[in-house]
């Protein structure tokens, strides 16, 4: 019972009651402790209730808050005896269920420490929260104290309270010797003397010392995700190509120098074509040459070429305004000459302009001619071919008829010989096409059998492939969720640390755990007793069954013999007077038993009336009613009197 | 924290007793986080005794690797646990890294303070002086007797020197109240701040 009492205790607190520190269990609770706490429960539960936290003083307003509070908690759902006197004359273990009926009633966030949120950027803004408060503390240093504008407070902790010292970030491309440790690499020996001799050390290569630690950082980043845009790359297309490395990027530097060539050859074209402005072009270039390098959407550099295209145009301008103001600025008086000058100078240009127009026209007459030139050389070309096909045809045809001619003088003999080579060539086709046949089918089935294999073999790296693609999918999963669940626990573990460890919640379900067990063991035991008690009652029917037959067998043996012999008469009563005694003592027995049970239960009733503390409260409600009986008095004497 | 790969054969290199045995490798630790701190007076590898028995161009490329470690190190505050499976993985005895670590550990703050003096800063204010004058007269009147605060503020700007700038202003005591109630409400706002 401690221990729900703790727990009540210890709940009120927490919801505000301040309870003294002595009172430990229920019995010590006062009608106005129930009553405080009661109330709270009540407005904790439901905000509305208009209770207030103590008794009021007069008898009827009490007796009015009593009813109420017991409305209150019936309309809660309290199912139980309920009434004004629970509370205004209190007996403990009624006001134990109620308490803990209030209890669980309570909204749990309010008896629990609420969760803290776990979230990486709740983390963050407690650590800065925790630096602030920190800084705000302490107190105010002179700048003479700080080393260079840092505050030392431990060898190990410090704040940064000025402004000396910073400087803007700037990087520097720094050389580092590569592929020393690999040998068998093989590094060329200008290369490895420039290394051993000339290189200076990374400290000593940016011109302004402060920018070595970014120099070495942005170095560091820039191979980093190289290195991982490469992964990246070979992955998704590299290993589908099923090029070896080396292959795949040689290949792709053909492809993106041949771009490059192709692009330029265009540009070229397009200014020799379109006198375009010079800007133009480069812009389309950088635009272009943009594209390798960054992978971020075109609008960007669209935006980043019209942005230098109209740069580039504004400075084109400015430059020809520039040489037209030095022009002018050059000579007044020399103005004349310059006019004149000028004047040659556009005649000329004039003049050149026309030559270029001709000369171009000429270029495109020359060059139509050269097509269709090249044109009718085809088409005699084709010609000649189709007249020397037909003039073979037309010579075979002739040979044929020549041989003929020469054959007829002999006809029959010739034709029975070539009747003989005809057949004789016959049968020798025949048996070269079986031998061919033999040949054949051999050869046909051996190349099935090997475009079979390849199939296979192609099916099965595609597979190996997909294996391999989902193994690292499914490593790099793996990898992350213990990276989350390492992260979890650590989080875990500072939270359990941070975690108030005043309700001892293990002590309390290892209590009820006990408690389970012994009320299984209980259960057992009284289980055992009631067998006994089944077997013991049947021992007792089957013993008086018996002793009822011997008795009735020798009562009838000896009754039959009694009325001849004296002594067997004698017999006889005594046998009865012995059952009867018997009888009697077994009754006492029984008797005795049963009264040891009312016993018992009277002594049981008898503690639980009194500790419902009747006297006290009868004295109580005798007083109260007195009080009543007086204040009723008092109201109507002061109705009456006005 | 990523280590890129060229940075981690140099790191091969400065763990390999044959290229750097034991008793160089100390002192070419303590020199690199010298050199951190100050530009290494231009002695070339020659001149320094314990280095010059060693190849220049590895002492060179270790010297690098080092250098970089210790900053992305510092950068994101790497603890021993942090540090010693990226220095295990580029095969490195257990006493080097211990060394190593120990020497980090040592000087990690400063490097970090180091870190963080990239940055553009606005001038920050660091002292103030201030002096009361009593106004008593005037061309025009002949009592004025209001009482105005000369008040110095000294700030710091950024770059390498030391010195601070002054930024001076005078106001009335209503000027001077409404300041120091602005303050007052900057500091109500951080402890807000401080408490979430």
């Amino acid at each position: 019972m401690e221990e729900v009492d703790n727990i009540i205790i210890h709940t009120f607190r927490q919801i505000g009651c301040d309870i003294e520190e002595d009172v430990v269990s229920l019995r010590q609770f006062s009608t106005e402790l129930i009553i405080k706490a009661t109330v709270r429960c009540l407005k904790i539960i439901d905000d509305s209730t208009s209770l207030p936290l103590t008794l009021p003083p007069g008898m009827s307003a009490r007796f009015r808050m009593g009813t109420d509070l017991a409305n209150a908690l019936v309309s809660l759902g309290y199912k139980g005896e309920m009434g004004y006197q629970t509370f205004l004359y209190s007996n403990e273990a009624d006001i134990r269920r109620v308490l803990m009926f209030l209890v669980e009633k309570l909204p749990k966030d309010t008896a629990v420490t609420s969760d803290e949120p776990l979230g990486k950027s709740a983390l963050l803004s407690r650590s800065i929260a925790a630096c602030i408060a920190d800084q705000i503390q302490t107190p105010w240093l002179p700048p003479c104290c700080k080393k260079r504008g840092i505050r030392w407070r431990t060898p190990k902790q410090w704040n940064r309270e000025g402004a000396s010292g910073a400087h803007l970030y700037h990087s520097v491309a720094v050389t580092v010797p590569s592929g020393l440790d690999d040998l068998s690499r093989k590094i060329p020996k200008e290369v490895k003397s420039y290394y051993s001799k000339a290189l200076p050390l990374v400290s000593q290569q940016p011109p302004r010392h402060e920018d070595t630690a970014a120099s070495l950082l942005e170095t560091n980043a820039a191979e980093v995700t190289a290195a991982q845009e490469w992964e990246t790359e070979w992955n998704s297309v590299g290993l589908q190509s099923r090029l070896t490395q080396q292959e795949y990027k040689a290949r792709k530097k053909e492809r993106l120098q041949k771009k490059i060539a192709t692009q330029l050859q265009q540009d070229v074209q397009k200014a020799e074509a379109g006198g375009v402005t010079a800007a133009g072009g480069a812009a389309d270039l950088l635009q272009f040459l943009s594209n390798f390098s960054d992978k971020t959407p075109g609008k960007q550099q669209g935006k980043g070429s019209r942005f230098t295209h109209t740069s580039k145009l504004q400075f084109a301008q400015d430059d020809d305004k520039a040489i037209s103001q030095m022009g002018i600025g050059e000579g007044v008086p020399k103005a004349d000459t310059e006019e004149e000058q000028r004047q040659k100078r556009e005649d000329e240009q004039q003049g050149l302009r026309d030559q270029l127009t001709q000369l171009t026209n000429q270029m495109d007459g020359l060059e139509l001619d050269m097509k269709k030139f090249t044109a009718g050389i085809q088409q005699m070309e084709e010609q000649k071919n189709l007249e020397e096909r037909s003039s073979e045809e037309k010579n075979d045809a002739y040979r044929v008829k020549k041989r003929t001619m020469d054959l007829l003088p002999d006809a029959e003999n010739n034709i029975a010989k070539l009747q003989g080579v005809v057949e004789s060539s016959a049968q020798r086709l025949v048996s070269l096409a079986k031998q061919w046949e033999k040949h054949r089918a051999p050869l046909i089935d051996e190349y099935r059998t090997l475009k079979e294999q390849n199939a296979n073999k192609e099916s099965e790296s595609l597979k190996k492939l997909e294996d391999i693609q989902e193994l690292r999918d499914r490593m790099k999963e793996v990898v992350d969720e213990t990276r989350g669940k390492e992260e979890l626990h650590k989080q875990l573990v500072s939270e359990y640390e941070r975690m108030t460890k005043d309700v001892n919640r293990s002590a309390y379900t290892r209590r009820i755990l006990e408690i389970v067990a012994n009320i299984k063991k209980q259960k057992h035991e009284i289980q055992k007793v009631l067998v006994d008690t089944k077997t013991l009652q049947k021992e007792i029917n089957h013993m008086s069954g018996k002793l009822d037959r011997t008795f009735t067998v020798t009562d009838e043996l000896i009754f039959k013999d009694a009325r001849k012999d004296e002594s067997v008469r004698k017999a006889y009563k005594y046998l009865a007077a012995l059952h009867e005694n018997f009888d009697q003592l077994i009754k006492t027995v029984e008797d005795t038993g049963s009264i040891v049970r009312e016993i018992r239960d009277l002594e049981d009733q008898i503690e639980t009336e009194s500790n419902k503390k009747t006297i006290a409260n009868l004295q109580k409600i005798t007083a109260d009613y007195k009080e009543m009986k007086k204040e009723n008095a008092t109201l109507i004497a002061k109705v009456k009197g006005k | 924290m990523e280590i890129s790969a060229e940075v981690q054969e140099g790191l091969q290199l400065a763990g390999d007793t044959a290229h750097i045995p034991d008793k160089v490798f100390k002192y070419l630790v303590e020199r690199v986080f010298e050199d951190i701190f100050k530009r290494p007076s231009a002695r070339s590898l020659k001149e320094d005794g314990n280095l010059k028995s060693l190849d220049a161009a590895v002492v060179k490329q270790a010297y690098a690797a080092l250098c970089t470690l210790a900053l992305e190190g510092a950068k994101h505050d790497a603890n021993s646990s942090n540090l010693s499976p990226i220095l295990e993985d580029c095969k490195w005895t257990t006493d080097r890294t211990e060394s190593f670590i120990n020497i980090f550990l040592d000087r990690k703050e400063t490097v970090r303070v180091l870190l963080g003096n990239i940055r553009q800063v606005h001038p920050h204010i660091v002292d103030v002086d201030w002096r009361l004058d009593y106004y008593m007269k005037s061309n025009h009147k002949d009592k004025v007797n209001e009482a105005t605060y000369l008040i110095t503020l000294k700030t710091e700007e950024g770059g390498l020197n030391r010195k601070t700038k002054d930024v001076q202003f005078c106001c009335s005591l209503e000027q001077l109240q409404d300041l120091v109630g602005k303050l007052k409400d900057a500091t109500r706002s951080l402890e807000k701040a401080s408490l979430s």
